[in-house]
C-alpha cells in the first residue's frame, strides 16, 4: 500500500524520531483522523489512548499534529496513525485537505456545549465533501464526566448518529470512558469494510500472502487437523 | 449399514507391508476411498432437473504411483442441496437396492446438459471416481495394461464395497475413452467405449444404433420391453444472410452521432468492429421415445426438427471481437511504457528553436502573452473547446471535467504518432489553464496533472491579483475586463479566475479587494529581483522562521520601489522594537505600546460588537488575513511525510506545531495591525472563542504582571486555562508578532515559486508519464462511455460495471503509477464492450422481424436476454414459439442462400411461414441443413445374463458427429443369479 511505504520510507530517512524501530513492522496501517469544533477535547481524547494519559489542559493545536498507536486484529499488527486536528474555524482548509486518504473519523463534541453539538452535520458534511468514500465515522460526545454542566443528552447524540448513519459513543478522556472502545470500534469496522471489499475483488488479495481475511477468527494453532 | 462388518474387516486385512507393486498399487487406491470416505456414503435424494448444469460440481484429486507410473485418481461430485426431510428413509437396506450410480442411468431429468463433465454427459452419472494418468502426455494403450487397471479397480472396490463407479482412462487423453465398472449386491456395471473418426454407414441413424445395444445386451428374454429413447438433434447457423454487422470501420473525418462506433471529437471510439456472434447452435430434442413409435433409418425418418418438442439454443461467441475501445485503450496503456524523454523523441532543436521555452523562469510571462502558434490546428481546436465550454456549462456529475479532458485526449492522442503528440501537448500546457480549467485551489478530488494546472492557474490569478492590491493606492480602479485583457489571449479567463469568489473563498477576505490597472510588463523586471538579505539578517529565529515556511519561499517581492521602500523601512522599526522590549516585557505590554505607534490597518469588517479589552471605545476589527497556501496532492503527501517523520515525541510535536505556526504567526500580525492596543484575548474572542471564558466572577486572576486598569477590564473574562500554560505556542507567537498588515507581510503562498514548481514538474514529464497521468480520466471517460449506452436486461454487465468502477476509484484514488493494474481495468473495460457488442449483435438479429404481438415482443427479448446470460436456453413453445419462428427463418434463409435460392422475401409475400416453409422445403430445398450432431441416449431395464437373473439398467449413449463418432454404454448383469 501506498502510505505503508510512505512511513517506512521517512522512518528509514529519520529514525532518531522513532521510538522503536520496531514501529515499521506491520501488517496494516490505518489512517484515522479525529475532528470536531475547538476545545472539544481531541487531543485528550489522543492522548489518553496513546498515551494513556491525562492533563486538564493541553496547548490548542496548531494545524495539525498526530500520534501513532499498534494494535493487533487476528494476528495481524495494525498500525494507527492518528491525526489530531485544529478545531478553529480559521483551519479548515488546512486540515479538510488531510481528509483524503483517511480510513476512519471520530467525529467529536462535547457534551458540555451546545454549540460544538449543532456543528456535528457540518462536519459531517465536510466528511462527506473530502473523504474517500468508504471512509467509516463514529460520532463520539466526549466529556461525560461532567454531568453537572452536561446539555447535551445521551439521546441527543444516539438521535443524531441514528440520523447520520454514525456509531455512537459517549467517552471521557478524563475518566477514561470508552476512549479504548471508540479506537477499537473503529478498526473493526475498517477491516469489515476491507473485507468486504476484498471478497468483491480478488485482485486485492495478493498484497498479503495468506488471503486470508481480516475479520476471520485465527486458527488455533493447536489444531489437531493433520492436513 | 449392511456393510459396516465389512469395513472393519477390510481395516484389518489391510497389510501396508504389501509386497508387490500390484499390491501396493490397489492398497493406495483403498486408502484413498477410504480417505474419502466412499464406501460409506449416504444416499442422496433423485438429481432435480437441471441440476447437473445450475448446481456445484466438487472435485478432489489424489496420486495413485503403481510401480513408477503415477496416476491421478479424481472424484468428481455434484453438489447437492436438499432438506433432509426430502431423503425417502428406506432404511430397511435391502439386497435389491441398486446402487445410486445405476440409477442415475435411467434418469432422464437431466439427459444432454449443456455443460457438464463428459462422464456426467454420457452416463447421467452426479459422483464417480477417475484414474488417468498423472501427466498430461502419458496414455494406458496396451490391452494388458488396461486388464491391469480394471482387475486392481475390481478388486479395490469389491473390498471397501465402495458403491461409486470408477473409470479408468485409456487411449490419449484427448480421445477421452473411459472404461469404467461399478459394483452394487448382486450386480455390476461395466461402462465401455466405442470411439471412431467416422461413423460406420449402418449405424448412422437409430435403426442402426438399436441394433447394437440390443445385440450388446443379448438378453435371453424372449420379449423384452421397448428400448426407450432420447434424440436430440443439433444445428448450426453460421450465415446471416439477412443481416449485417451495424459497425463500420473507424473514420475519423466523418462526424456520426451512431451509437456504436466513433462519434465526434468529445467521445471515445465504442464498439466492435466485426461481429462478435459467430455461430448458433439449435438443438432439437425428442426427451422421450419408444423405439416402436418412430422410424429413423437411412431411408425415412421421423424426426423433422420443427416438430421436436424441445428446443434450446446456444450461442458461439468470437474469442476476441476487434473492438474499438478496449483497443483504444490498450494503445494508450502501451504509450504509458515508452521511455524516452521528449528531448530524445524530438531531438533538442525543439528547445532551441524555442528560446523562451527554455528558459522556464520567462514562463509565467509566456502565460500572458499571446502564445505563437507552432501547430496551425491547435488554435482552433481549443476555440472549439472553448465554445462547447460555453455551451456545456458545468457538467456538476464528473468531479473531473470529464468532457474537457475527453476533448483533450482525442485531440493529443488520436492515433497520430507520439512525436506529433508531444509536440502538441508541450504546446498545449501552456494554453490549457487558462483557458479551460476552473478556478480556485487545486481539487484534490482530481488527477495530479489536473491539479498542477489549476496550482498554475491560481498562482496567475494570485499574482494577478497582488500586483493590483499593490497599485490600489496610487490610481483609482479601472474596470476589471479593460485591466488585463490585452495580456491575455483570452477573454474566458476573467470572469472565471479574477471574480471575488476566488480569492474571498474565505468570508475573512482576500488581498484582492479592490483591483486596479497595472502594467505587466514593468514589474515583471522586478520580478525575480527581491532580496531577502534585510530579512534574514537579523532575525535570531531564522531557522525556526525557514521550518515554519516550509513550501514557501523566503524572497519577499516588491511591486513598487516605493513600496519597497516603504516596507524596508517599516520593517527596521519593528524589528528594533520588539527588541528592545522583549526581554522583560510580557506580551501584553508589546500590545499595548504598539498602539502609541500604529495607525489601525488591514480591517476587513468588524468582529459583531466586540470591542478591545483595554479599551472599551474600540472596536473590535477583524483582520484581512493571507488565504492558506493551496497545495496539490504531491504536495499535500510530502508535507504529510515531513510532519510524520518529525516522529510522536513531544519534541517531535513540538516542532510539527512551530512548523504550522506560518498561518497563525500571519494571522496574530494582521490583526494586531488592525487593532492597535489590542491583547491575547482579543485575538482568542475572534479566533477561538471558545478559549475565552466570559466571566463575571470577581475572584478572576487576571496576570500578575498587569496594571491596575488592565486589571478592572480583564474581569469580563479571561483566556482558558489552555492558552494561558506558561510558553505556551499561542503566547510565544504572539509575543513574537509583530503588526503588519497581510499585504505587506511575508507570502504564505509565494506564487512565483510554486508556478517554477508547476513548470518544472510539467517539462520534466516524459510524454510516458503524461500518458500515464490521463489515464485515470481516460478509465473514467471510458466508463460514461460505456454507461452511455442505454442497454438493459443485462445483470452480469451490471455487475461488471461495478466492479469496473470500484475498482477505478480505488486504483486512481491511489494516485497508482503502476500501469499494470490500470491494464487489469482496461481487460475488464474491454470485456464489457464485448458483452455489450454481443448483446447489440444478438438484439439485432433478433428484432429484425418485428412481431406484432406485445406479448410475443417481450418474450422474445426475455428470450435475447437469457441468451447473454446462459450457456444454454429453451426456446418456449420450440419451433411454434416466437423465437422459434425467427430461428426457422434464419435456418430457412441460410439454407436458401447456401443453395443459391431466391430468398424468402421473394417467394412469398406475408404467409404463414412455419406451415408454407415445410411444404416448401420438401419441393426445393430443406429448411434445416444436416444436422452437426446427432445424439441418441439409449435405455431399457431388462435381465442378464440368465431370464431368471433380475431386470436392470442398460445405456447406450450415440453420439454423431462429422468426425467423431462415439457409443458409450453401461450394461448391468446380476452377479447371484447367472
Amino acid at each position: 500500500m501506498r502510505h505503508e511505504g510512505v512511513v517506512q520510507m521517512a522512518s528509514a530517512a529519520d529514525n532518531k524520531w522513532q521510538k522503536d524501530a520496531a514501529d515499521q513492522n506491520f501488517d496494516y496501517m490505518f489512517k484515522l483522523l479525529i475532528i470536531g469544533n475547538s476545545s472539544v477535547g481531541k487531543t485528550s481524547f489522543l492522548f489518553r489512548y496513546a498515551d494513556d494519559s491525562f492533563t486538564s489542559a493541553f496547548v490548542s493545536t496548531v494545524g495539525i499534529d498526530f500520534k501513532v498507536k499498534t494494535v493487533f486484529r487476528n494476528d495481524k499488527r495494525v498500525k494507527l496513525q492518528i491525526w489530531d486536528t485544529a478545531g478553529q474555524e480559521r483551519y479548515r482548509t488546512i486540515t479538510t485537505a488531510y481528509y483524503r486518504g483517511a480510513m476512519g473519523f471520530i467525529l467529536m463534541y462535547d457534551v458540555t456545549n451546545e454549540e460544538s453539538f449543532q456543528a456535528v452535520q457540518d462536519w459531517s458534511t465536510q466528511i462527506k465533501t473530502y473523504s474517500w468514500d468508504n471512509a467509516q465515522v463514529i460520532l463520539v460526545g466526549n466529556k461525560c464526566d461532567m454531568e453537572d454542566e452536561r446539555v447535551v443528552s445521551v439521546d441527543r447524540g444516539k438521535q443524531l448518529s441514528d440520523q447520520l448513519g454514525l456509531e455512537f459513543f459517549e467517552t471521557s478522556a478524563k475518566e477514561n470512558i470508552n476512549v479504548k472502545q471508540t479506537f477499537e470500534r473503529l478498526v473493526d469496522i475498517i477491516c469489515d469494510k476491507m473485507s468486504e471489499s476484498l471478497d468483491s475483488d480478488p485482485t486485492i488479495v495478493s498484497n498479503s500472502q495468506t488471503g486470508r481475511k481480516l475479520t476471520q477468527e485465527p486458527q488455533p494453532s493447536n489444531s489437531g487437523c493433520a492436513c | 449399514m449392511a456393510d459396516d462388518g465389512q469395513e472393519s474387516e477390510v481395516f484389518e486385512i489391510t497389510d501396508f507391508t504389501t509386497a508387490s507393486d500390484w499390491e501396493r498399487f490397489i492398497a493406495r487406491l483403498e486408502e484413498v476411498m477410504h480417505d474419502w470416505k466412499l464406501p460409506t456414503l449416504k444416499r442422496n435424494p433423485p438429481v432435480k432437473k437441471g441440476e447437473y448444469t445450475i448446481g456445484s460440481w466438487k472435485e478432489k484429486s489424489a496420486n495413485v504411483r503403481y510401480a513408477n507410473f503415477t496416476f491421478t485418481i479424481t472424484e468428481y461430485k455434484l453438489k447437492q442441496e436438499y432438506n433432509e426431510k426430502d431423503l425417502t428413509l428406506d432404511d430397511e437396506e435391502s439386497e435389491d437396492i441398486l446402487p445410486e450410480a445405476v440409477e442415475d442411468l435411467m434418469m432422464m431429468e437431466n439427459d444432454f446438459p449443456p455443460r457438464a463433465h463428459c462422464l456426467c454427459r454420457w452416463f447421467g452419472l452426479r459422483h464417480f471416481l477417475v484414474l488417468s494418468p498423472a501427466a498430461h502426455s502419458d496414455a494406458v494403450i496396451s490391452e494388458s495394461r488396461i486388464r491391469i487397471l480394471q482387475s486392481s479397480v475390481s478388486i479395490a472396490i469389491s473390498n471397501t464395497s465402495c458403491q461409486i463407479p470408477v473409470f479408468v482412462q485409456v487411449q490419449q487423453k484427448w480421445r477421452r475413452m473411459y472404461v469404467g465398472q461399478c459394483e452394487g449386491p448382486g450386480m455390476r456395471t461395466s461402462f465401455d467405449m466405442v470411439h471412431l473418426k467416422k461413423i460406420p454407414h449402418q449405424f448412422n441413424h437409430l435403426a442402426g444404433l438399436l441394433g447394437v445395444f440390443k445385440s450388446k445386451i443379448s438378453t435371453p428374454v424372449s420379449s423384452p420391453p421397448p428400448v426407450s429413447v432420447a434424440v436430440r438433434f443439433t444445428y448450426i447457423l453460421q450465415d446471416w444472410t439477412n443481416y449485417s454487422w451495424p459497425q463500420l470501420p473507424p473514420d475519423f473525418d466523418a462526424p456520426s452521432g451512431s451509437e456504436v462506433g466513433n462519434s465526434g471529437f468529445g467521445k471515445l471510439p465504442f464498439g466492435a468492429v466485426e461481429d462478435p456472434v459467430s455461430e448458433l447452435h439449435l438443438a432439437t430434442t425428442w426427451p422421450s421415445l419408444s423405439e416402436d413409435m418412430i422410424v429413423d433409418n437411412d431411408v425415412y425418418s421421423d424426426l423433422d426438427p420443427i416438430q421436436a418438442p424441445q428446443w434450446s439454443v446456444r450461442i458461439r461467441m468470437m474469442e476476441k471481437p476487434q473492438c474499438l475501445l478496449g483497443e483504444y485503450l490498450g494503445d494508450f496503456g502501451k504509450l504509458c511504457k515508452r521511455s524516452e524523454s521528449v528531448e530524445q523523441l524530438l531531438g533538442r532543436s525543439f528547445y532551441q528553436d524555442d528560446s523562451d521555452t527554455a528558459d522556464i523562469s520567462q514562463a509565467l510571462q509566456r502565460l500572458t502573452e499571446p502564445v505563437p502558434m507552432h501547430i496551425p490546428t491547435l488554435s482552433s481546436v481549443v476555440t472549439r473547446a472553448r465554445t462547447r465550454m460555453h455551451h456545456k456549462k458545468q457538467m456538476e456529475e464528473e468531479p473531473i471535467p470529464g468532457d474537457i479532458l475527453n476533448e483533450i485526449l482525442q485531440f493529443l492522442f488520436p492515433d497520430a504518432g507520439l512525436i506529433a503528440c508531444i509536440r502538441r501537448w508541450s504546446c498545449c500546457i501552456f494554453l490549457l489553464p487558462l483557458t479551460l480549467l476552473q478556478s480556485g485551489a487545486p481539487c484534490l478530488g482530481s488527477c495530479l496533472l489536473h491539479q498542477k494546472l489549476q496550482m498554475l492557474n491560481c498562482c496567475i490569478a494570485r499574482k494577478i491579483a497582488r500586483e493590483n492590491t499593490s497599485m490600489s493606492q496610487s490610481s483609482s480602479a479601472v474596470s476589471l475586463g479593460t485591466n488585463i485583457q490585452p495580456s491575455l489571449s483570452s477573454n474566458s479567463f476573467l470572469p472565471a479566475s479574477l471574480s471575488q469568489a476566488s480569492f474571498g473563498g474565505s468570508d475573512r477576505g482576500s488581498l484582492a479587494s479592490s483591483p486596479s490597472n497595472k502594467d505587466e510588463d514593468e514589474d515583471d523586471d522586478e520580478f525575480f529581483e527581491c532580496d531577502e538579505d534585510p530579512e534574514e539578517g537579523e532575525n535570531e529565529k531564522v531557522g525556526e522562521e525557514e521550518l515554519a515556511a516550509a513550501g514557501n519561499s523566503q524572497d519577499v517581492e516588491m511591486e513598487d520601489v516605493e513600496e519597497k521602500d516603504k516596507i524596508e523601512r517599516t520593517e527596521k522599526e519593528e524589528k528594533e522594537k520588539p527588541e528592545k522590549t522583549s526581554d522583560d516585557s510580557s506580551p501584553d505590554e508589546i500590545a499595548f505600546r504598539d498602539t502609541v505607534v500604529y495607525q489601525p490597518e488591514g480591517r476587513l469588517r468588524q468582529c459583531g460588537d466586540l470591542t478591545l479589552i483595554c479599551n472599551d471605545d474600540e472596536l473590535l476589527y477583524i483582520p484581512i488575513t493571507q488565504d492558506p497556501a493551496p497545495m496539490t496532492e504531491d504536495q499535500l503527501e510530502e508535507h504529510a511525510t515531513v510532519l510524520a517523520e518529525l516522529g510522536t515525541s513531544e519534541e517531535g510535536a513540538e516542532l510539527r506545531a512551530r512548523m504550522q505556526s506560518a498561518c497563525l504567526l500571519s494571522d496574530m500580525e494582521a490583526f494586531k495591525a488592525a487593532n492597535p492596543g489590542c491583547m491575547l484575548e482579543d485575538f482568542v474572542r475572534w479566533y477561538s472563542p471558545r478559549d475565552y471564558i466570559e466571566d463575571d466572577d470577581s475572584c478572576n486572576t487576571p496576570h500578575p504582571d498587569m496594571n491596575e486598569e488592565d486589571r478592572d477590564r480583564m474581569k469580563k473574562g479571561k483566556l482558558s486555562s489552555r492558552m494561558m500554560i506558561p510558553g505556551n505556542m499561542w503566547q510565544e507567537v504572539w509575543s513574537q508578532a509583530k503588526p503588519v498588515p497581510a499585504r505587506r507581510q511575508k507570502r504564505l503562498f509565494d506564487d512565483t515559486k510554486e508556478a517554477e514548481k508547476v513548470l518544472h514538474y510539467l517539462a520534466s514529464l516524459k510524454p510516458a508519464e503524461v500518458a500515464l497521468h490521463l489515464m485515470p480520466m481516460l478509465i473514467h471517460a471510458a466508463i460514461i462511455r460505456i454507461q452511455h449506452i442505454e442497454i438493459e436486461g443485462l445483470p452480469s454487465l451490471t455487475s461488471l460495471m461495478t466492479q469496473i468502477t470500484q475498482r477505478a476509484s480505488k486504483l486512481t484514488r491511489m494516485g497508482s503509477t503502476d500501469i499494470k493494474k490500470y491494464e487489469e481495468v482496461i481487460k475488464q473495460i474491454e470485456l464489457a464492450e464485448v458483452v455489450i457488442a454481443r448483446a447489440q449483435s444478438l438484439r439485432a438479429k433478433f428484432s429484425q422481424q418485428v412481431l406484432e404481438d406485445d406479448d410475443k415482443q417481450t418474450e422474445l427479448e426475455k428470450f435475447v436476454s437469457s441468451l447473454l446470460e446462459q450457456p444454454e436456453v429453451s426456446v418456449l413453445g420450440a419451433g411454434r414459439g416466437p423465437a422459434g419462428t425467427i430461428l426457422h427463418r434464419l435456418f430457412a434463409a441460410a439454407q436458401r442462400s447456401a443453395n443459391m435460392l431466391p430468398s424468402e422475401e421473394e417467394l412469398l409475400a406475408d404467409d404463414d411461414v412455419v406451415d408454407h416453409a415445410s411444404q416448401s422445403s420438401s419441393v426445393s430445398v430443406k429448411d434445416f441443413p444436416r444436422p452437426a450432431g446427432k445424439e441418441f441416449i439409449l435405455r431399457t431395464r431388462v435381465q442378464r445374463p440368465t431370464s431368471y437373473s433380475r431386470a436392470l439398467p442398460q445405456r447406450l449413449f450415440c453420439v454423431l458427429m462429422n468426425n467423431d463418432f462415439r457409443l458409450a454404454g453401461a450394461f448391468s448383469e446380476d452377479t447371484t443369479f447367472f
